[in-house]
């Protein structure tokens, strides 16, 4: 297996472990307050509804876009996406942003769902089903996108969707026997990988796409990766100089008052 | 009419979100660098203005977003 095809099973592989964890969440909260049995079907079809997407779109951008388009506009997508992802997680490590707590979620969600009607006696209970398949779908919808744009813009979508249906497979099996919300896995951090991860690749991509000749080819990947992880950490801590700075100003003039 | 709306509000969330730069600035950063292929620039420097101008856009977000 080639650098770009582990490197694009290992970007699909991070961010859509973080996405699942983030549906586990409210699948677990839906099946122990209502009915697991029509939770697991709304999973079910939010699952066949995401690989349907994956399956018809990556198929045909790969087979009748032209590449150049391809890199231009799904990785400039890439690059957009990920850069909104590593700012976020820059900032929740940095302090300046709450980071999410699944546990947090978890309660909230259920607490929520005690408001809602009874479960029927016999049938579907509609309310598990459409909770479970809508929290699936629009997480399971980031990770679509990652693998239909990661997959196409390297002609990866095999590594891309593998890579997405391990840590599925993964973070259920673990959800599955723990039986809470994953609370402890690292999400901010996956989140920074993958944040760095996409915007070096949309870059390459995209650049590729205006038609830059990058000079070493796809070492350069390497070189865009190494940039963005080095800058986004030292963002952290020029960010927390800021917030700390701030916070002695704000105390001393409080003092002064 | 209402469908119509909620599917692009939908999208628009979902690309743009709450930090608009974010989106626009890639796609200005891209074009930037498509003038200076057009330019015959040497392909290292309009390598590195993308990589540069990328993590401009980043920084701005983030002084921004602290501002906020």
């Amino acid at each position: 297996m080639s650098s770009v095809a582990l490197v694009t099973v290992l970007s699909s592989f991070l961010a859509s472990a973080v996405e699942f964890v983030e549906a586990v969440t409210i699948v677990l909260a839906v099946g122990v307050t209502r009915q697991w049995r029509s939770t697991l079907i709304g999973v079910a079809a939010a699952l066949v509804a995401l690989t349907l997407l994956v399956a018809v779109f990556g198929t045909a951008i790969v087979l009748f876009v032209p590449i150049d388009v391809v890199r231009l506009v799904v990785g400039g997508f890439l690059l957009i996406y990920g850069l909104g992802w590593l700012t976020k997680a820059l900032l929740r490590a940095a302090g300046a942003r709450a980071k999410h707590d699944e546990a947090a979620i978890y309660e909230r969600e259920i607490a929520a769902l005690r408001d809602e009607p009874p479960i029927p006696a016999t049938g579907m209970d509609w309310i598990s089903f459409t909770v479970a398949a809508k929290g699936v779908l629009l997480e399971g919808l980031e990770v679509a996108f990652i693998v239909v744009t990661f997959g196409a813009s390297a002609g990866m979508l095999g590594p891309a969707a593998l890579g997405a249906a391990v840590a599925g497979a993964l973070v259920l099996g673990v959800a599955a026997l723990v039986h809470r919300p994953l609370a402890a896995v690292p999400e901010n951090g996956l989140k920074f990988a993958v944040g760095v991860m996409l915007t070096g690749f949309g870059t390459f991509w995209a650049g590729e796409g205006v038609g830059i000749d990058w000079p070493a080819g796809d070492a350069t990947i390497l070189a865009l990766l190494a940039g963005y992880a080095v800058l986004g950490i030292f963002g952290v801590y020029v960010v927390q100089g800021r917030l700390a700075t701030r916070r002695v100003r704000a105390s001393a003039a409080a003092a002064e008052d | 009419m209402g469908y119509i709306r909620s599917f692009f509000g939908f999208w628009y969330d979902f690309l743009v979100g709450d930090r608009p730069e974010l989106f626009l600035g890639p796609i200005g950063a891209l074009i930037v660098a498509w003038l200076t292929v057009r330019a015959n620039l040497a392909a290292p420097l309009s390598g590195s203005l993308l990589f540069l101008l990328v993590v401009a856009v980043g920084s701005l977000s983030v002084a921004w977003a602290i501002r906020d």
